[in-house]
């Protein structure tokens, strides 16, 4: 194995608990989440030469797998929307609740987290994961500002769901 | 529920995640990046056999009738139509694949809308459109022309060709820019997703 390489699967051995969050809040079925998370490891690899700051590898990492998820997940809303011209309700095969253990504060939160919009749900996983605005605002591309905002207007709306 | 309750909360996932061993992600890797090879070489395969084909059939008639100067135009824009079209699709899905995702996601939607508003809502946006259709119609005339063994204006004029014509080339017509303004959409729903969602970045609420 080519010294690159080996490299790259050491830091992605490293980090890949972001690529499983990332898919994790954006597909609740587990085939989906598998061939994203294979997807965010290809655009990765196709990335990782550029990679010129070895220092934010968290960064990076968290912005090709918000992009790549994103990318695929506009795909399956729209092949969704067609689909249920003609067949409706079709329940996903294997779900994320069914997969975790008993806990149940994860699962409401993780349910809370659903019903963020897409945009929202990346903001709220980067906080969740302990990032700074500046982090935040860096891979999402807005302001440090705008963050605080959407965060706190987040968060809101997760502990009304919580709640409820 | 304080806020640091939420992350305390979110940090239990970490226990629920199984990790994947180097080797497993090597093997997701160099399996993903077979695929896309193997996905793109066959896209160019379909390609340049139905290139060739097209080109093949074009000029084995077209020299076979060098006297029907009208199949030869006919054939000509045939293969114009069909080496542009096959060239422009390779060009516009070697430019999505190469979509950059190693920038901040408000960047990443932008150069993403741009490159498929230009192939949508560009100037000529809309003339695959009518150039299926003409394809179609090109392609139909000339099969026909040369297998009736006629020239291409006495073909025209017979009644069994005319009757045919206007059957079958509406109906073929009609398939095909139904088909093509299906794909249009498809495309159009995914230009205005990406669009909503940018829409949601920048607005600073």
């Amino acid at each position: 194995m080519n010294s690159t390489k080996e490299e790259f699967l050491e830091i992605l051995s490293n980090y890949q608990g972001i690529l499983h969050k990332v898919s994790i809040i954006y597909f609740k079925n587990a085939s989906d989440r598998v061939d994203n998370f294979q997807e965010i490891v290809y655009q990765l690899w196709k990335s990782y030469p550029k990679l010129q700051n070895k220092n934010s590898i968290g960064s990076w990492i968290y912005a090709v797998s918000i992009n790549t998820s994103i990318s695929r997940i506009k795909i399956k809303k729209i092949s969704r929307i067609e689909y249920r011209e003609t067949l409706p309700d079709i329940p996903d095969s294997s779900d994320i609740f069914e997969e975790l253990s008993k806990n149940e504060s994860l699962k409401l939160l993780l349910n809370a987290i659903y019903e963020l919009d897409e945009i929202d749900r990346s903001i709220m996983l980067l906080y969740l994961d302990e990032k700074s605005y500046d982090e935040i605002a860096e891979i999402i591309g807005i302001s440090k500002s705008n963050v605080g905002v959407r965060i706190s207007r987040a968060k809101e709306s997760i502990k009304q769901n919580i709640k409820n | 529920m304080g806020n640091n309750e939420l992350q305390k909360i979110w940090r239990s996932i970490d226990l629920e995640i199984t990790q994947i061993p180097k080797d497993e992600l090597e093997l997701l890797l160099t399996s993903k990046a077979r695929q896309t090879v193997n996905k793109f070489l066959s896209i160019i395969i379909i390609d340049i056999i139905v290139c060739a084909g097209v080109l093949s059939y074009v000029t084995i008639t077209t020299l076979d009738r060098k006297e029907d100067l009208i199949l030869l135009i006919n054939n000509l824009s045939l293969g114009i139509i069909t080496i542009v079209a096959l060239l422009s699709g390779l060009f516009s899905w070697y430019k999505l694949q190469n979509n950059k995702f190693d920038q901040p996601l408000r960047n990443w939607l932008e150069v993403r809308i741009r490159l498929l508003s230009k192939g949508l809502t560009g100037r000529f946006s809309k003339l695959y459109l009518y150039l299926i259709p003409v394809l179609y119609v090109l392609i139909v005339l000339s099969i026909h022309v040369y297998f009736e063994h006629k020239l291409f204006l006495e073909v025209l004029k017979t009644e069994e060709s005319l009757i045919a014509l206007f059957v079958a080339a509406p109906i073929g017509i009609f398939v095909s820019y139904y088909g093509a303004r299906k794909i249009r959409k498809y495309k159009l729903s995914n230009l205005e997703f990406l669009k909503d969602l940018y829409g949601r970045v920048i607005n600073e609420r």
